[in-house]
C-alpha cells in the first residue's frame, strides 16, 4: 500500500510538474472522527482523505479531468455486520459463520475518475471513469443502477464508474443521454438510455437501462453463494413546482431474469419558508422490501448493508429540516422513518464554514426503533465530526 | 418569482445601462422613467468577470469570484463560479427571467432544478438570495410606479421613484424606493421594504463609479446592505463587456457543465 500511494504520488507530481501550466490542480483534505456506540461500547474509527482533482484543456473542444483518493484510516477498522444485526435472526445462524460477516477498513489509494470529454458541435462524448448522477430523488433515486446513497449523508460525492456515454441535446430542452459501462461481457455490461425533457416549468426524463445485479445468498451454509441476474429497469422522473411546493417524482419497474420482478417508487416535495427554514419530504418504496419487520431475514439484512438492495423496509419516508442559524451556521437533520415497522433514525447535522475554503461537519445517528426493526437502537448510534479544508 | 427581476442581475451581470442621453425633462412620467431604467439595465448580451465579497454578521469576509453571461435582455443568464476552491466549477442558469433556475455541483456532477420558494434562499450566504439574481422587466410588471419627486445622491441629480408591488405579484418586497441618475437613467440607490410591512427598510443597494463600457454606462460597483441583519455584500466587475455574441447552447444544462 505505501509503495503504492508513493508510485501515486510520485505520478501526480511528475505530472504537475511537467504541464503545471496547462493542468488546474485543486482538491480537499477531509480528516474525519467518528465515536460509534454499540452494544454498550464506545469505539473510535478515525480517517484522512486526500482528493487531488486535475482538470485541463489540451483544446477547446477537449476536456480531461481525474481525480486520485488517499484514504487511510486509524481506531476500530475491524467490524462485523453480525453485530448490527438483531439477536434473534443471528440466533439461529451457526455462530461459525460470523467470520464471513467481517469488513474491515483498509487504507485505500486510487484513481477515482480519468476521463476525457470531447465536445462536438451537436453532442458530447465521455469515456473514462465518471460520476454518474441519475434521478431526481434526494435520498433514494430508483432509476440509478450505478450508485446507492449513504442515507446519513446522501449528497457526499458518489464513486467514479468506467463508462462511454454521448449526451446529445435536443431542441427546446431536450436531450438523449446514451451510456455504456463495460464489464467482461456485453451480456453483464451496464447500457442506458434516458430521453430528458422540458414541459412548462417541469423537467422530466424517460429512462431504459441494463446492468447485471448480483444477489448474494449468505444463508448459503459453506459461503456467501452470489447469483449473477440480468437487469432490465424501465423508469422515469420528473421535478417541478406544484402550488408553491418543489415537487419531484421518481419510479422504475425492474424486469429481473431468474428472479422476482420489482418496482420502486420516490415522492418528494420541499418548501422554503421567508425565514429560510427549509423543509423537505421524500416518500419511498421497495415493493421486494419486507413490510412486516418479523420476516426479516438474514439475506435481508446483509443484501441491504452490501447495498444489493436499497432497503429492508418496504415504506418509509425521509424528513429533513435546515436552517441557517446564523450566515455561517447551518443546523438541521433528517429523520428515516419506516412506515412499514415504525422503527426512526434521527440524523442531526451541524455545517460550520470556519473559513471560505474550510467547512466542519457534525453528523449524527440516533437509531430509536426496537430491536429487530429497520432503524432498530441494536444497530447502535454514531457521532461524525468532519471537517474539509478545499485547495 | 418575479420579483427576481429587479435586483441584480441586471444590475450585476447584465448591466447595466444604456442610452447616452441627455437631462430630461421634470414632467417626464413615472411609467416612462422606470421604462428607461429597465431599458438600461438590459443589454442584449454581456460577459462579465465578477467580484462578490460578503461580511457577515461576525465581520469575516468571504469572497468569490465568478464569470456571468447574459443574453436576450437578461431573459437568460448563467454564473460559473471560479473562486473559492469551495465552490469552484459550480454554476447557476436561470431561464425565462429567472423563472427557472438550475444549479450544477461539479463534485456530484448533478444539477439541480430549483422551485420558487428556494429563490428565497440566500446565495452562497450573500446578501443576495437567487431571487435578487434574476433579471428582467419586473419594476414594470411587478410593480406601480409612482414619481416622488427629485434629490441628490452620489452628487447626481436623480428622479425619486415608488414602486409599489401589485396585487397580482409574488415578488418578495412590499416596496421599493428608487433613486434614479437624471442623466443616464442608471439607478443609484434602491430601497427594499419588507414582505410583510412596507414601513420597514430590509435592504438597501448602492450603485457607484459608474464607467461607460461599449457606449453603456455601467455601474462597476454594487453594495447591498441587509439592515436587518447588520450584514453587507459587495460586488464589483473585474471584467465586463457587451460586444459579445453568446451562443443559445451557452444556457443550457451542457453550457453549465462545459
Amino acid at each position: 500500500m505505501k509503495r503504492l500511494f508513493g508510485v501515486s504520488l510520485l505520478s501526480l507530481v511528475l505530472i504537475t510538474r511537467l504541464s503545471a501550466q496547462e493542468v488546474d490542480i485543486f482538491g480537499y483534505f477531509e480528516p474525519q472522527f467518528t465515536v460509534i456506540y454499540l452494544d454498550q461500547n464506545y469505539y473510535q474509527l478515525q480517517s484522512n482523505k486526500l482528493r487531488v482533482d486535475l482538470k485541463s484543456n489540451p483544446d477547446e473542444n477537449i476536456e480531461f479531468g481525474a481525480n486520485f483518493d488517499w484514504l487511510v484510516y486509524h481506531g476500530k477498522r475491524e467490524w462485523s455486520f453480525w453485530d448490527f444485526i438483531p439477536k434473534e435472526v443471528t440466533s439461529s445462524v451457526d455462530p461459525y459463520r460470523k467470520a464471513r460477516y467481517r469488513f474491515t477498513y483498509d487504507d485505500r489509494s486510487f484513481l477515482d475518475n480519468a476521463y476525457l470529454r470531447f465536445t462536438c458541435p451537436s453532442f458530447d462524448l465521455m469515456v473514462g471513469k465518471q460520476q454518474i448522477s441519475l434521478g431526481t430523488g434526494y435520498a433514494w433515486n430508483p432509476t440509478d443502477i450505478f450508485n446507492v446513497k449513504d442515507l446519513t449523508d446522501p449528497t457526499y460525492e458518489q464513486p467514479g464508474h468506467n463508462a462511454a456515454r454521448i449526451d446529445w441535446p435536443l431542441r427546446n430542452g431536450f436531450a438523449i443521454l446514451a451510456l455504456y459501462s463495460p464489464e467482461s461481457t456485453w451480456e453483464n455490461s451496464g447500457k442506458l438510455l434516458r430521453l430528458k425533457g422540458r414541459w412548462r416549468h417541469f423537467d422530466f426524463s424517460v429512462i431504459g437501462s441494463e446492468t447485471e445485479w448480483t444477489l448474494t445468498d449468505y444463508n448459503y451454509p459453506y459461503y456467501n453463494l452470489a447469483s449473477f441476474h440480468r437487469r432490465r429497469l424501465l423508469g422515469g422522473d420528473c421535478v417541478g413546482e406544484l402550488l408553491g411546493l418543489g415537487v419531484w417524482a421518481e419510479g422504475a419497474y425492474n424486469f429481473v431474469k431468474d428472479s422476482k420482478d420489482f418496482w420502486e417508487l420516490v415522492v418528494g416535495g420541499d418548501y422554503t419558508f421567508d425565514s429560510e427554514l427549509y423543509l423537505m419530504l421524500e416518500f419511498y418504496h421497495h415493493s421486494l422490501a419486507k413490510s412486516d419487520y418479523r420476516q426479516y431475514d438474514l439475506n435481508d439484512w446483509l443484501r441491504f448493508f452490501h447495498q444489493e438492495q436499497k432497503s429492508i423496509t418496504r415504506d418509509q419516508v425521509c424528513w429533513l429540516a435546515q436552517y441557517p442559524l446564523t450566515d455561517l451556521l447551518k443546523i438541521g437533520g433528517s429523520a428515516l422513518i419506516s412506515l412499514s415497522d415504525g422503527s426512526i433514525a434521527f440524523i442531526p447535522t451541524v455545517l460550520y464554514s470556519l473559513h471560505e475554503n474550510l467547512e466542519l461537519t457534525l453528523i449524527g445517528n440516533i437509531n430509536v426503533g426496537k430491536e429487530g426493526k429497520a432503524y432498530g437502537s441494536n444497530q447502535g448510534h454514531s457521532l461524525l465530526l468532519r471537517s474539509r479544508v478545499y485547495f | 418569482m418575479r420579483s427576481t427581476r429587479y435586483t441584480l442581475f441586471l444590475l450585476l451581470v447584465g448591466c447595466l445601462c444604456a442610452s447616452n442621453g441627455t437631462a430630461q425633462s421634470v414632467t417626464i412620467s413615472a411609467d416612462t422613467i422606470i421604462q428607461k431604467v429597465t431599458q438600461v439595465m438590459n443589454p442584449a448580451q454581456s460577459k462579465g468577470k465578477m467580484q462578490m465579497t460578503i461580511v457577515t454578521t461576525s465581520k469575516k469576509t468571504r469572497t468569490f469570484v465568478y464569470l456571468a453571461y447574459s443574453k436576450n435582455h437578461g431573459e437568460k443568464t448563467l454564473m460559473k463560479y471560479l473562486q473559492p476552491s469551495r465552490v469552484k466549477g459550480q454554476s447557476i442558469l436561470m431561464l425565462n427571467n429567472a423563472d427557472d433556475i438550475w444549479i450544477y455541483f461539479p463534485r456530484t456532477r448533478r444539477v439541480r432544478k430549483l422551485a420558487t420558494h428556494a429563490k428565497k434562499q440566500k446565495m452562497e450566504g450573500s446578501d443576495f438570495s437567487y431571487e435578487d439574481m434574476g433579471a428582467g422587466d419586473a419594476f414594470i410588471e411587478e410593480f406601480k410606479s409612482r414619481l416622488l419627486g427629485e434629490g441628490k445622491k452620489q452628487d447626481r441629480l436623480c428622479y425619486k421613484l415608488e414602486l409599489t408591488r401589485m396585487a397580482e405579484s409574488t415578488s418578495g418586497y412590499s416596496k421599493l424606493v428608487m433613486w434614479v441618475d437624471k442623466e443616464n437613467f442608471v439607478p443609484l440607490v434602491i430601497d427594499y421594504y419588507h414582505d410583510d410591512d412596507s414601513t420597514l427598510l430590509e435592504k438597501e443597494l448602492v450603485l457607484s463609479d459608474i464607467k461607460v463600457i461599449d457606449k453603456i454606462p455601467t455601474p462597476m460597483q454594487m453594495v447591498m446592505y441587509n439592515r436587518l441583519d447588520r450584514t453587507q455584500t459587495s460586488m464589483e466587475f473585474l471584467e465586463v463587456s457587451y460586444k459579445v455574441n453568446l451562443e443559445d447552447d451557452l444556457f443550457t444544462e451542457r453550457g453549465m457543465k462545459k
